[in-house]
């Protein structure tokens, strides 16, 4: 348990500081911890090492610390990490699949959107060719309407020739 | 201004969690604004009986209505249903059913909502996760401000939330923690907001050496108050600190002050007390080393800013990301996730006195920049007030 000694600026304590320092000391231990564990239910290598053997568990230490984070990945409680985490990625797919969902139906509607264009587009069309053939319509309502007062006009004319 | 609290329990007897939060929140705004709790006749969470038998009481001045619950809630049947929802796919309506089953159904009380909408200015609820709620957010969209209190359970995720934090008119969290959490599950980022929080009534006198005299105790002593249940990591408090003790022949012991939900060890090195009033929680305080914290969920911990406002350090559980959060702004208490770091921290904080001080103070800082109740009322007022401008706009 004895161990490098934790460095604190009282002056400025910072928490953050003194957690990595924890943590770095408690990272080394940890490697030792899963032999030590393991000892107690059957004695792997023969060598006790939560008891600490002085220079040999040192060299130990030094040897096994490019494996402590996969030592400390099988040893320490992870299950209540992997928990939250199964939980939060679940979280997350349900999300995406609320997404995936919503981004289809905001595609359909895209495509609504597209349809609903070309029918105003088609129907300003058709409602010009219309108002064009109204005002042809009027023009020649118009123009026969003259026809006919001069028609008329003539036929008061051709009358009175013939009653003279 | 009138303004109507709703929360799913209320009352002198109830002293924890949003219930809580919510009777300081309304003795305090009463001075600004007139203020009306909208509430259930229930006192107990688990099944949500109708205990209290008036309609209408002053509770503090404060006038508060309540209303029957139509069912109790079974806890084995919800227990199962969320089970269920939490590991298949479902519904939305499957949702709707649970937070039926959740209650406290109190149809009444939405009515009420529903029929006195232009009696109130701004109704604010409390928790998220309860009918009340749910409900009363989609009766009164626009004058509703939500204080969820959420911690990082995993019902938060449920869709009919989503929806619930994109609602209501402003949303007042308790942590940036939170605040994260809920525009993560959400995208509410466009609901206006504020991370407010709550004070602490700190009485003006307290004694720990008068605790330690009533209680006989001797020694140096880490406290814990709260519920003594699973769900706070108390088990796993229980585990770690013996071995500590077995291992370093420590002489500090573990005083614990709460109601009991699971065993408390026996053990001499282990001291529950039971239940303690206000007053007597802040004379444990004050006679503890510091206070440990080991909950896994908490949206803000009232009692972590209590030891903070004391000037004493805390020993927090840095998987719960609110508690490791705030440690870190206020460099007010260290935290642990395993045992080693347990170890190490308990061992530090026991062995410097000057670290606890330096640690203390700087809580005491911290509560007194942002949790004060001048500040917490501010916030609030703020709060009313950008909404008042937005509705003259």
């Amino acid at each position: 348990m004895e161990g490098e000694k934790i460095a604190i600026d009282y002056d400025r304590v910072d928490v953050a500081r003194i957690m990595e320092q924890i943590k770095d000391k408690t990272a080394a231990e940890a490697a030792v911890e899963f032999p030590a564990r393991g000892t107690a239910a059957a004695p792997a290598a023969g060598i006790d090492f939560a008891a600490g053997l002085g220079k040999g568990r040192r060299v130990l230490l030094k040897i096994m610390s490019p494996f402590a984070p996969l030592i400390k990945l099988f040893i320490l409680p992870v299950h209540e990490e992997l928990r939250r985490a199964v939980l939060i990625l679940d979280h997350a797919n349900r999300r995406i699949d609320r997404l995936e969902k919503e981004r289809e139906r905001i595609d359909r509607l895209q495509e609504y959107t597209k349809l609903l264009h070309h029918l105003c587009h088609n129907l300003v069309v058709e409602i010009s060719k219309l108002k064009i053939e109204e005002e042809t319509l009027k023009t020649k309502a118009r123009i026969m309407e003259k026809d006919f007062g001069f028609l008329e006009k003539r036929e008061k004319a051709l009358e009175k020739d013939i009653l003279k | 201004m009138k303004l109507a609290l709703v929360v799913q329990r209320y009352g002198l007897e109830i002293n924890g969690g949003a219930e809580l939060h919510c009777r300081w929140v309304a003795e305090h705004l009463k001075k600004y604004a007139e203020v009306e709790v909208l509430t259930t006749r229930a006192s107990d969470y688990i099944t949500w009986k109708n205990s209290y038998s008036r309609d209408e009481e002053d509770v503090n001045g404060i006038r508060v209505r309540r209303f029957p619950v139509v069912r109790t809630r079974d806890p084995r049947r919800f227990g199962r249903l969320q089970e269920w929802l939490l590991g298949h796919e479902h519904q939305e309506a499957d949702e709707l059913r649970w937070l039926d089953e959740e209650g406290p159904r109190a149809p009444a009380l939405i009515q009420y909502l529903k029929d006195s909408e232009g009696a109130y200015d701004y109704f604010i609820f409390f928790s998220y996760r309860y009918y009340h709620s749910y409900w009363g957010i989609k009766t009164l969209p626009r004058r509703s401000i939500l204080v969820p209190t959420a911690e990082r359970d995993p019902v938060v995720g449920f869709r009919i939330f989503q929806d619930l934090f994109r609602t209501p008119r402003a949303i007042i969290y308790n942590s940036v923690e939170e605040r994260k959490m809920i525009n993560d599950v959400s995208g509410n980022h466009s609901v206006p907001g504020d991370i407010v929080g709550v004070g602490t009534e700190v009485p003006g006198r307290y004694s720990g050496e008068a605790f330690r005299q009533k209680h006989k105790l001797s020694g140096p002593y880490v406290l814990y108050l709260g519920r003594i249940d699973e769900n706070k990591g108390c088990h796993k408090l229980f585990e770690y600190f013996l071995r500590f003790k077995r291992e370093s022949g420590s002489e500090v012991k573990l005083v614990l002050a709460g109601n009991t939900v699971i065993q408390v060890p026996s053990d001499p090195d282990i001291h529950y007390l039971g239940f303690l009033g206000d007053v007597e929680k802040f004379d444990a305080l004050d006679g503890a080393e510091f206070l440990v914290m080991p909950s896994f969920y908490e949206s803000l911990s009232m009692v972590t800013l209590e030891a903070w406002a004391l000037g004493k350090p805390v020993l927090a559980n840095a998987l719960c990301d609110v508690l490791k959060g705030q440690c870190l702004r206020s460099n007010g208490g260290l935290y642990y996730e395993t045992y080693p770091e347990f170890r190490e921290a308990l061992s530090l904080l026991l062995s410097s006195p000057r670290l606890r001080v330096v640690l203390g103070e700087n809580g005491r800082r911290y509560f007194e920049a942002n949790y004060a109740w001048d500040v917490i009322e501010k916030k609030y007022l703020a709060l009313l007030n950008r909404m008042e401008k937005e509705k003259g706009a």
